[in-house]
């Protein structure tokens, strides 16, 4: 089968991995796709098996639910998590208005870290987080909060919908309206030869649908590299999106709630000209929805889509570097809409863009199930995940209690890379997202090889020191808080306390905690003896608290700065 | 809360895994002695002005008729929106400051004007200090209007793509590249001068590293306080004040610093050699900075001033680091004016120009402006022809060159005419088809920096598609 082979050509990549891929391969690779769940690959046979899966479908799997999910096929554990309830953004938001109408600044960050720390419907909250990241709106601190958590849910409701309703949903948002400047774009003036703003045309096919290359389904280039565009699809295009403004009583006459209410059409600013892109022609005087729609229609008709979309959902899930098969693999999924699990279960609608298929085709893909040696051979060397999903892992994975992150100092922007994450939610530099899809590290062994690694473009020595410092003061439970009183985000160390008399084992529980087993025995002995320097005085049993909880906010700070905790693989 | 001195965690403790940083330390003090003499120090300082500035609201035409042409026809809708008819509109002819440079080649005789958010810079170009580079971007051989529309000209591809044309500007191809113009620069620069300490040749203050990435350099990233360190590290709170908690910290140090636990992993490798340059580059600058006085030029408190102010104290300590040829990367973005145009770029120009003139008051304050230039890049310059209230993507525009060795108050390279529909421009909304290309703008600062025209060519692929390989901006060229 096609894994087979290509696990041949890419043992070259994990070079690292050839001596045990010799002795295995294959090991993983006798499944027949039947029915049988106990012979599905996608089993979860053990506890480092669970915490890696819930490290690709979550933000970060606690003690229970990595219990909960082990001895059980991933595919059950998926089809829970698509039947689960939205949590929606914007109803907890308007209940926080104040008696003058205002929301206090800051309240959708603060809301955003509660969520997704305390949503029961994970695998969605990741999902939005990953469309977050492609279809990309950032928040500027002086932006409409209402708009963002309309923007937030737009991406919740759809996460596991359609792709091309998707799209739609975001067309019409003042979120994105505002941000790509089409909200009260006007059609062009033939007198002073004013022309639409270009900008929406030009992004929405760059960035959220078919990318500047015609791409094969297994998203390389097609020989030659013909370009998807020219500029004059884009002029043509951006004449589609003219005429839109907030709900209201005229163009530049908005409703109260226009910014978390679909914009609608004012037809008088819509362009009546003929519009002509991507082979398809608009005649002259098209209504303005109307033009929308065949616009949306005519890019979701485009090949480009699926590959372009599912390889950059894997970056955000399993991958940062997919093998060419295994974004086949998902974008067939998403052409076909559907996906059936090996054990049988079908996911998905059967219509093209149906995001439910496409997202378990990721993560059931077969080579996440394989065993650790061979994993990189189709997932390459696994996901470096996001900075935000590193601090939402610890934050879950000790199950801190008084989660209220409107306490919490650092909360409210952890984008500075000298001092926090060096990424802020809804806040990346531009719609660009925080890094690129197609970024390559220079002067790294990844680089070298030629292996796209996104995540690594926010990396350099500023951001390691404050990703450092970050994750230290939150393991420390010394978080400076608004009201220290309310003593938020408090870590539940009872187990790690425990194992403070035998740092090795205390080592060896975190390692499997966070790590999924991944953490190397070096790295196990060099944190286990900085541990034992580390005294207890048990002369008073609050001193000996103290002193315990110290080793472990080290062992944890330790461990959350290892590489091995920021690679899922 | 306590702050423990580096020096002490350094060798206050005697403490197990300190050798790698007291070596680092030792080598540092004889590497003073050996840099003491400044003289033959260079540095280049990238401005990347993210979005794409709109050239055509930077330097704007000044005879009446192009001033008209462009204020009541070709971007009359932007001209409303700065209500440009009333007297103390920034876009009124009469609040515009003439540019006088002593010749017009540049102009075919047509006169241009700063509009007034940059005064400052006016003042440097008045001064000799500051050029002006016109119709600059992308190119890969002598482009014309005509040549594209008969199709024969080779183009650089994804152009009016913000991150292709980001990445092009800085490593002369789309995005992917992996190498920058300014990093293969202090690479050939390093092969030649042994004992250097590459790791402070290129150093960014803001995002994106592949400009300064070359294929021996990797660029440090210089945070708020020149360099920070990891809290566990640094402050009592988390260990706390006895021989063995610092016996503790010493060996977390050591841990953090330790490249190489052998990792299967490639990112993981990726990852811990970037933390452990993170830990050893960040102590030798904070060491360095140690010896640093404060400047008292003031730097504005936006985002190009405390980055300039960032590069200043950073060459002041140049000698303390062990280098004597550095490239900075210094970033600052909104420059993709789609829209409210009138109420952005204002804002966006006196931040440039104030943060720049405060840089030069303070390289002239320790004697060292003969030793830098500073220039602009950006994506791309923007349409000609406006869309009501702002302007989209473009290709070649207009960048700014300061220094003490700049040939300034000059306009060099080829100002476009307001006619959009002229052939300096596209069929398609006004966008300039650039008259000089990147890497000419690039050669003539290389020049100057010390390379060699065979090392810039070895740098710069294309060049020799030119006929000329230096722009004349800078004066003693040829180290």
């Amino acid at each position: 089968m096609a894994a087979k082979e290509l696990r041949l050509r890419t043992l070259a990549i994990v070079g690292a991995f050839a001596v045990f891929a010799a002795c295995s391969a294959g090991g993983g690779d006798d499944s027949t796709g039947g029915p049988n769940v106990a012979a599905s690959p996608s089993k979860v046979n053990t506890e480092a098996d669970a915490v890696r899966f819930l490290s690709y479908g979550t933000f970060g799997g606690s003690q229970s639910e990595i219990n909960n999910l082990t001895d059980r096929d991933a595919a059950d554990w998926l089809n829970t998590e698509f039947n689960r309830s939205p949590t929606y953004t914007l109803p907890r938001l308007l209940s926080e208005r104040e008696a003058d109408g205002e929301i206090p600044n800051n309240t959708i960050s603060h809301q955003y870290w509660d969520q997704v720390i305390t949503a029961n419907d994970q695998l969605r909250q990741r999902m939005a987080f990953a469309l977050s990241q492609i279809f990309v709106y950032s928040d500027g601190p002086d932006r409409d909060q209402a708009q963002r958590a309309y923007y937030q849910d737009v991406l919740i409701r759809n996460a596991f919908g359609n792709y091309r309703d998707l799209l739609e949903e975001i067309t019409y948002s003042p979120a994105m309206g505002k941000y790509l400047t089409y909200h009260r774009n006007r059609k062009g003036d033939e007198r002073s030869g004013r022309m639409p703003d270009e900008n929406y045309a030009r992004e929405v096919l760059q960035l959220f649908s078919i990318g500047l290359v015609e791409l094969n389904m297994d998203g390389t280039p097609r020989a030659g590299e013909p370009e998807t565009y020219t500029n004059y699809d884009i002029v043509g295009l951006a004449k589609v999106f003219t005429g839109l403004s907030g709900k209201g009583q005229a163009f530049k006459d908005a409703d109260d709630d226009a910014d978390y209410n679909p914009m609608v059409m004012y037809e008088d600013q819509h362009s009546t000209l003929e519009k002509s892109f991507l082979g398809t022609t608009i005649p002259p005087n098209t209504p303005g929805d109307e033009s929308i729609r065949i616009a949306l229609d005519t890019i979701f008709e485009h090949p480009n889509v699926a590959p372009f979309i599912s390889r950059q959902l894997i970056q955000r899930f399993t991958s940062s570097d997919p093998s060419p098969a295994y974004v086949e693999r998902v974008a067939t999924a998403f052409e076909n809409g559907s996906f059936t699990s090996f054990a049988g279960r079908t996911f998905g609608t059967g219509q093209r863009g149906d995001l439910e298929a496409t997202l378990a085709a990721i993560l059931l893909e077969e080579s996440l199930f394989d065993a650790p040696e061979n994993t990189g051979l189709d997932i390459s060397g696994g996901k470096i995940r996001e900075p935000i999903l590193r601090f939402a892992h610890m934050v879950r994975a000790f199950e801190y209690r008084n989660i209220n992150s409107a306490n919490e100092h650092r909360l409210t922007d952890t984008g500075d890379p000298g001092s926090r994450l060096g990424q802020h939610p809804f806040r990346s530099p531009s719609v660009f997202n925080y890094y690129r899809p197609g970024y390559i590290a220079p002067n790294t062994r990844s680089g070298e090889l030629g292996m796209t690694a996104p995540e690594l473009q926010i990396v350099n020595e500023s951001s390691a020191v404050g990703f450092n410092t970050f994750m230290s003061e939150f393991a420390f439970d010394r978080s400076p808080q608004r009201e220290d009183a309310q003593d938020t985000f408090q870590p539940n160390y009872t187990d790690e306390v425990a194992l403070t008399d035998t740092p090795a084992e205390l080592v060896d529980h975190l390692a499997m905690l966070l790590t999924a087993d991944r953490l190397s025995v070096s790295e196990r002995e060099a944190i286990t003896a900085i541990l034992q320097e580390l005294p207890i005085n048990t002369s008073d049993a609050d001193r000996e608290l103290e002193d315990r909880l110290q080793i472990v906010g080290t062992a944890i700070t330790l461990v959350t700065n290892s590489p091995n905790y920021a690679v899922t693989w | 809360m306590a702050y423990l001195s580096r020096r002490h965690l350094l060798l206050g403790a005697g403490a197990a895994g300190f050798s790698s940083s007291l070596s680092a330390l030792t080598g540092l003090g004889a590497q003073q002695a050996w840099a003491a003499d400044t003289s033959g120090y260079k540095a280049l300082v990238c401005i990347f002005l993210f979005g794409g500035m709109d050239h055509g609201d930077t330097v704007i035409p000044y005879d009446q008729s192009e001033y008209n042409l462009l204020s009541g026809t070709v971007r009359e809708g932007l001209f409303n929106t700065y209500n440009s008819d009333n007297a103390t509109s920034t876009r009124n002819r009469n609040n515009l400051l003439a540019l006088n440079p002593t010749t017009t080649d540049a102009t075919d005789g047509r006169q241009f004007a700063l509009p007034p958010e940059l005064g400052p810079l006016h003042n440097m170009f008045d001064a000799g200090d500051l050029a002006i580079v016109g119709g600059v971007g992308p190119l890969i051989e002598p482009t014309t209007r005509a040549g594209m529309e008969a199709g024969s000209a080779i183009l650089p591809k994804r152009l009016f793509s913000h991150n292709d044309q980001q990445s092009t500007w800085m490593a002369l191809s789309t995005e992917g590249a992996r190498y920058g113009w300014g990093g293969r620069f202090v690479d050939v620069l390093a092969a030649q001068q042994s004992g250097q300490n590459t790791s402070f040749s290129s150093i960014s203050t803001g995002s994106g590293n592949v400009f300064l990435s070359g294929q021996d350099t990797t660029p440090f990233r210089v945070s708020g306080n020149g360099a920070n360190f990891p809290a566990i590290l640094d402050r009592r709170y988390y260990l706390g004040g006895t021989d063995e908690d610092d016996a503790a910290r010493a060996a977390i140090r050591s841990h953090f610093a330790n490249a190489d636990l052998n990792d299967s992993n490639i990112y993981s490798q990726d990852l811990r050699s970037s933390m452990s340059r993170s830990i050893t580059n960040s102590e030798l600058m904070i060491e360095a900075r140690e010896n640093a006085t404060p400047f008292s030029t003031e730097f504005p408190g936006n985002s190009v001033g405390r980055q300039l102010q960032k590069v200043a104290e950073t060459i002041r300590v140049q000698q303390f680091l062990n280098v004597s040829r550095q490239i900075f990367f210094v970033s600052t973005g909104g420059y993709d004016t789609h829209n409210n145009q009138a109420d952005q770029i204002g804002n966006l120009h006196n931040t440039l120009a104030t943060g720049m003139a405060a840089f030069k008051d303070a390289m002239q304050e320790i004697g060292r402006w003969n030793e830098v230039a500073v220039f602009t890049a950006s994506d791309f310059g923007r349409t000609q022809i406006d869309n009501g209230d702002g302007t989209d993507h473009g290709w070649g525009g207009h960048q700014f060159v300061a220094g003490g060795q700049v040939r300034g108050g000059q306009l060099y390279g080829r100002f476009p005419v307001t006619d959009p529909d002229a052939p300096d421009y596209t069929e398609s909304r006004g966008r300039v088809i650039p008259s000089v290309s990147v890497e000419q703008y690039a050669s003539t600062l290389g020049n100057w920096f010390g390379l060699n025209s065979g090392e810039i060519n070895s740098v710069l692929p294309n060049l020799g598609n030119f006929n000329s390989s230096n722009l004349g901006f800078m004066s003693g060229v040829g180290v």
